[in-house]
């Protein structure tokens, strides 16, 4: 087999379309569940409410608070709460978040996730933790809105996690995964009323290959072997540090049963 | 019936399962004494990883078979399974398939890279 090829179709702040070719669709699947779940990000994790006057309970609002998207690009410098030394959370695991608001006028006030700071900046870099603005001139996300005299003082830790655990850890909104748009190979059964040729609308990704001809036979030994992959985040990790973490993810995993391996050998004595 | 081969006349390594010390991998009773066959349990590992090296193993022309299992959706362990035809261990083919796996991981991140860096593609504006 020919040496895999990687070809950029577009790129942006929070995507990426990628064609993948040479590959099996086994590995080219492994990639895309470890982008979805199993990349290191930090999201709020706990949530200690001093103040909630607001109309939204508190377990609402913490809900709210940890699906916000979260500056991770430092997350690797992060320690799991479960591998650190201290009692709940510390510097070396957690960010600490503040949310301060309260109403004074009579019209309502709305919070956004551009309100909550970073209460401790220790590490060197302090955009790790920092919620994610699409844009400076925007206020991010709407958390809650505060009639007069309501109030809001909670204080956040953010943790480092994966997505396995919880999805607000997940550093991709959505992967779009394509093979076969023009369903050569037949692993798509497509129902249809009349014609599944008129009734189904074509992929974009037909342009990039041939479509078949009628008068072909049915190649059983064929394997899928172009991928279309289009990797959108959600702001706490460029796409394309999305595509090189989870390749050294899927990399840190093989090292691991490797090194257990050696070790696995060493008892077999015979 | 006499022409059968039974269990018994497989000659049989170990009878009990070898694990390491932190149990990421055990190699399940049963190996054969030339090491040609066995059975791995790999624990906090899936079909992400499962497939894929179930994949690469099978390229090994000196691998008879492998093929890979997730025994119970409850339990977080992946069962590996590799006979050669006896050229190779099957912890040899296991080796192979890892390495193989990381330099097909690298080759792919180099290219990636490689291609993103030359921004010869369709730019978003970037706010």
């Amino acid at each position: 087999m020919a040496e895999p090829e990687v070809t950029v179709r577009k790129a942006g702040k929070d995507n990426v379309d990628v064609v993948l070719e040479n590959m099996d669709l086994s590995l080219v699947n492994s990639m895309r569940r470890v982008f979805l779940s199993e990349i290191p990000t930090v999201a709020i994790d706990l949530v200690e409410v001093e103040a909630n006057t607001s109309v939204l309970a508190d377990e609402f609002l913490s809900h709210r608070l940890g699906l916000i998207p979260l500056d991770s690009s430092l997350a690797n410098e992060l320690e799991y709460t479960r591998d650190c030394d201290c009692e709940i959370y510390c510097d070396k695991c957690s960010v600490v978040l503040t949310l301060n608001a309260v109403c004074n006028t009579d019209s309502t006030l709305d919070v956004y996730s551009s309100d909550i700071n970073v209460a401790v900046p220790a590490r060197s870099d302090d955009s790790i933790g920092r919620p994610i603005q699409s844009s400076t001139d925007e206020r991010g996300i709407l958390i809650a809105r505060l009639r007069k005299n309501q109030e809001l003082r909670v204080k956040c830790i953010a943790k480092k996690g994966i997505a396995k655990e919880h999805a607000k850890w997940s550093p991709c909104s959505g992967i779009a995964f394509e093979y076969d748009p023009w369903n050569k190979l037949k692993h798509t059964d497509l129902w249809y009323e009349v014609d599944a040729d008129k009734e189904w609308p074509k992929s974009k990704n037909c342009d990039y290959e041939e479509p078949p001809n009628l008068h072909d036979k049915f190649d059983y030994n064929a394997v899928p072997r172009k991928f279309y992959m289009n990797v959108e985040t959600t702001g706490q990790l460029k796409p394309d540090v999305v595509f090189e973490r989870g390749i050294h993810v899927l990399e840190t995993k093989l090292a691991e049963i490797a090194l257990a391996l050696s070790k696995a050998e060493e008892e077999t004595d015979w | 019936m006499s022409g059968d081969v039974s269990m018994a006349d497989v000659s049989v390594g170990n009878t009990e399962e070898i694990a390491v010390e932190d149990d990421k991998m055990t190699i399940l009773p049963g190996m054969a004494s030339d090491g040609s066959a066995a059975s791995f349990k790999i624990k906090d590992e899936d079909h992400t990883l499962g497939n894929t090296l179930r994949y690469m193993i099978m390229k090994n022309p000196d691998v008879e078979f492998c093929g890979y299992s997730i025994p119970h959706p409850n339990d977080n362990h992946m069962h590996l399974r590799i006979q050669t035809y006896g050229e190779i261990t099957a912890i040899e083919a296991l080796q192979k398939g890892l390495r193989d796996l990381v330099d097909v991981c690298d080759v792919v991140e180099n290219k990636f890279r490689d291609e993103y860096n030359k921004g010869d593609y369709v730019q978003e504006e970037i706010a």
